[in-house]
Formats: C-alpha cells, structure tokens, sequence
C-alpha cells in the first residue's frame, strides 16, 4: 500500500473519560474549560453509544498536562459515576494521504500489535489517519508504519520543528 | 525547538466550507487489544479494499479498543462479513442512518477554540452528536440524518465561509 508520508507529533497527553451522556454535553463542557485556559486540542475522538454512555478522549501538548488536569478535576464537576484517566508521554503519528483508510487502518494494527507498540486512539481526518502511542517509542512505531506501508523512497517522516502558539494578543491591544 | 507564535484576529472563525455526507450506516464495536493483529490481517484484506470509510475512530479502553466507522449500507455488508468472523469480535452497534458533517481551516490543529466552537454550537441547538473526531485540521461530526441541514445551518453562524 504506498501512503504520501508521515508526520510525527510533539510530546502530548491524553485525557480518557468515561460514563454515562450529562445533560449539558460533555463535549460543549470540556471544549469550553480548554478554550477559556487557550489549550488547543491536537486530537479527540468521542462516541456515544445507544445505552447513552460515552468515552471522550483528547489529546494537548504535554506541557499542558498538570494545569489540564487541575482545571478539569475543578471546573467539570463529573459525577461520581464518571471515570477520568489521564497519560502523559503519548505521541501522534499521522499516515497521509487518507484514501483507503482501512487499509492504513489495518497495516498499522497488524504491525504495531505484532511488536507490542500500544494504540491509544485513532481517528480520521480530511487527509489523514492518525494514531496515538507511547511517545517514548515512536522511533520504534515509525518504523514499524514504514515496514508495513510503502513510503516514498526519499522521504523521511516529518518531524515537528515548530511549536505553534496562539498569542493573547489582539489587534486592537496593539493600537 | 523554535517556537512560534500565531496570531489570528478572526471574528468568526473562517472554514473553507462545509462538507456533508449522508446515508450511512454507523458501525461500532469492540475488540480485544491481544488480538489486534488479527483484525489489523483482517482489514488489511483485498476483500476490503473497495470499502470506503468516510469517518473512523477508535477509543482503548482497559483491554478492549473500541472501533467505530461509517460506512455505506453496501460496504457495511462487505465489511462486516469479513470482521465477524475476527477471534474476539463483539456484535457490532448498527445505527442507520446517520450523516457526517465535516469541515477544515487554517491551522485549526494549532488553534484553540475551534472545537469549543463547534460543539457549544451544536449542543445549544440541541442536536446530539453521535461521534466525532478531531485532527490534524479537520472536525469531523456524526449526527442523526435527521440532524445534518440544521448543524449546517447553526454552524455556518458561527463559522464564516472563507471565499
């Protein structure tokens, strides 16, 4: 299966939360608490299944982890019946072009799982597949990708060289 | 590593559009991670090769992961014949039919708010969201059919079409 490339994230965490749909969505609730403390969410997956309950994973950069932790455990006020788990050290590994995505889908499952590399979550996107594992081997899991998918032959997977942040500063704070 | 910071004024957020897919059937269902190998065989099959999936996603969870697609009524028979016969496979959640509504702009994979944006958009007016996945700069969300045109017409108030 020939792919366009590999991009590889910065050092994130992820946030796991799980239990039954609140009234006042969950998802509104948490975007809301990480937008007002301007952390951007690098990946999320969320689900709701018939019975009404609900897993909601996201991923922020990894410098975020303990004030993320502390604002949601203060600001969500889950029921006792919710379970929130957290992990630091996880990192994004995105397969691009999307196109046969099941395919993608199953050569990373079948070669990660052959090697023990953890999968974390996944999800699509207009022009992608990513994968979240285990930063501290990402080496590891590139080049397991890279075994099962056929890459260009001169292109080595991307490496995040910038660190984009949003300013608080706006326009008219400069007039 | 060299940091850069971005400064964007939009009001609103600008998009470059959105894009809605309807039809679909949406398959969940759990897998056990020791057998993960398998499914990845599995999928990888040339069987499989002409199924489309215009959304997927997957959520570990303890020893299970948690796999959730959408598909088309067709590819879903195809699909799911083939994954059924998995070691370990779970019946699978069906709800038809659904539709996806998804949509990308500048570096929204850098920027905060966009999803806050999108799901307080949605959640005020009262439309549930199935499923959803965010990366990269895309936001993909799974609703009711039922659901589609009026989360088109709430989130293009929120979102401007860049033109």
């Amino acid at each position: 299966m020939k792919v366009g490339g590999l991009r590889q994230s910065l050092e994130l965490c992820q946030f796991d939360l799980r239990g039954p749909e609140p009234s006042d969505g969950i998802l509104a609730n948490i975007s809301r608490i990480l937008a007002s403390q301007k952390s951007n969410i690098a990946f999320l997956t969320y689900k709701t299944n018939k019975d009404k309950r609900c897993q909601l994973s996201f991923c922020l950069n990894q410098d975020q982890s303990p004030r993320a932790s502390k604002i949601l455990n203060q600001g969500l006020q889950l029921p006792p019946v919710w379970e929130m788990k957290s992990r630091e050290h996880v990192g994004m590994i995105t397969v691009f072009p999307r196109h046969s995505a099941l395919i993608i889908l199953g050569a990373v499952l079948a070669s990660w799982g052959a090697q023990s590399i953890p999968i974390y979550g996944i999800a699509t996107s207009l022009s992608a597949v990513s994968f979240t594992t285990d930063y501290r081997i990402m080496d590891k899991a590139v080049v397991a990708v890279q075994d099962s998918l056929q890459l260009p032959g001169n292109r080595a997977p991307i490496k995040p060289e910038l660190h984009y942040y949003q300013s608080e500063v706006k326009k008219r704070d400069k007039v | 590593m060299m940091e850069t910071i971005a400064v964007y004024w939009e009001q609103p957020i600008k998009t470059y559009g959105f894009q809605m897919v309807t039809d679909l059937v949406l398959v969940a269902f759990s897998y056990p991670l020791k057998e993960i190998t398998s499914l990845g065989r599995i999928l990888s099959r040339d069987a499989l090769q002409e199924v489309k999936s215009e959304f997927i996603i997957a959520q570990e969870s303890g020893d299970t992961i948690s796999i959730t697609l959408c598909l088309s009524e067709r590819d879903y028979r195809d699909f799911w014949v083939s994954v059924a016969e998995a070691p370990g496979s779970t019946p699978c959640e069906y709800t038809y039919p659904v539709g996806i509504i998804y949509f990308h702009g500048p570096h929204f994979g850098d920027r905060y708010g966009i999803a806050e944006a999108t799901f307080s958009t949605l959640t005020q007016a009262n439309i549930e969201i199935v499923a959803s996945g965010c990366s990269a700069s895309s936001v993909f969300v799974v609703l009711a059919q039922d659901d589609i045109a009026r989360a088109e017409n709430v989130l293009s108030h929120t979102f401007e079409v860049a033109k």
